[in-house]
């Protein structure tokens, strides 16, 4: 396979990569502007996203109801992994750690703090947790059973939207 | 050319999308890793858009949004899971390009991957504005272009040029040049 190049000639490192992108100049792709503005809008947008100030009156006074407070001492869990997902939580107050076991040391992900919501990917029926989560101080929750969540989301359908979002503002690590 | 700055994000994008596009694909050689350069540059924008705003020159805000995709570019260069298919339909041709090799086995493949990886480390290493020149040199752009994009001299250009291509020499491992 010939490139045209002698070794030697030309042959620092930057001037081959200058090469390479001076052939790549012809095939420039064309991109949107409007688009790629409005995506970028949009994960801006997510990562601005907090479960619980972004419900409305109506859905968090549901959620209220459908779920009772509960405390967490510093240190102890408030789910973990592989234990059956029986309920999801929203964090008032105080923040987590989210961990997983790593053969048999700890790794931590994450930190969960005020207004996210939690365990909401256990809904899947059969589903089990797949991270441990625990409180760094004292965590004010809110607990709701899974199949309570379940019947809200069914009365409320502008928060499944709300979910998604928050789970994308995770997934690209928007803070 | 308007002289008054940008007065929104999007005027700005439109203004110096060709660009963007030309300076991320020509380093990256692959089309949806390119747009996530630009759209992650313009992530970063609207976060610093009540900064941007405030730039003097419209040429100013045009440099700032370059150097932000270049460095969005050379981010996803340098990521350890980026694998090689993803390096574009000319992969091949790059692994050659950079060896010269007339039979490469997969260890040549790896290794030229490897050392690669060292050549991006070194350049996210060095000065913001050398590196930033680098970039447009190694994305395919002539010392004249990278000038007027970055809005410094010529001359300016041609030393961050030739003081990287040394710190670079100095990088590789020995034996790069003539590896076959």
């Amino acid at each position: 396979m010939s490139t045209g190049i002698s070794p030697g000639e030309h042959g620092d490192v930057l001037h081959r990569l200058y090469q390479q992108g001076k052939r790549r100049a012809t095939q420039v792709p064309e991109f949107d502007a409007e688009k790629v503005m409005g995506r970028a809008r949009a994960a801006h947008d997510a990562g601005a996203v907090n479960f619980w100030t972004v419900l409305n009156p109506a859905e968090r006074s549901a959620f209220e109801s459908a779920a009772r407070k509960q405390a967490f001492a510093p240190g102890t869990a408030l789910m973990r992994e592989g234990e059956h997902a029986d309920a999801v939580m929203v964090i008032l107050d105080g923040w987590a750690k989210v961990c997983l076991d790593e053969d048999g040391r700890e790794r931590v992900i994450t930190e969960r703090g005020p207004g996210d919501l939690i365990g909401e990917s256990g809904t899947v029926p059969g589903n089990v947790r797949s991270a441990t989560m625990i409180a760094l101080d004292t965590v004010q929750a809110l607990v709701m059973r899974t199949e309570d969540y379940t019947a809200l989301i069914a009365d409320f359908p502008g928060v499944p939207d709300l979910v998604k979002k928050q789970t994308y503002d995770r997934r690209t690590g928007r803070p | 050319m308007t002289q008054e700055p940008y007065g929104d994000p999007v005027s700005l994008l439109r203004s110096v999308l060709a660009d963007l596009a030309r300076a991320a694909y020509g380093l990256l050689g692959h089309h949806a890793d390119a747009e996530d350069a630009v759209q992650n540059g313009c992530f970063k924008l609207i976060t610093a858009w009540p900064r941007v705003a405030g730039l003097a020159t419209p040429g100013e805000q045009r440099a700032y949004l370059i150097r932000i995709v270049l460095n969005e570019a050379l981010q996803i260069l340098r990521d350890p899971h980026r694998r090689w298919e993803h390096l574009g339909p000319d992969a091949a041709e790059r692994a050659v390009t950079l060896y010269s090799v007339t039979q490469h086995s997969f260890e040549d493949e790896i290794q030229s991957k490897e050392d690669l990886r060292l050549v991006w480390k070194a350049i996210g290493d060095m000065p913001d504005m050398r590196r930033d020149a680098v970039l447009l040199r190694a994305a395919g752009y002539e010392y004249r272009d990278i000038s007027t994009r970055l809005g410094i001299k010529v001359s300016t250009v041609r030393s961050h040029i030739s003081d990287a291509r040394k710190q670079l020499s100095r990088t590789l491992p020995r034996g790069w040049e003539g590896r076959r």
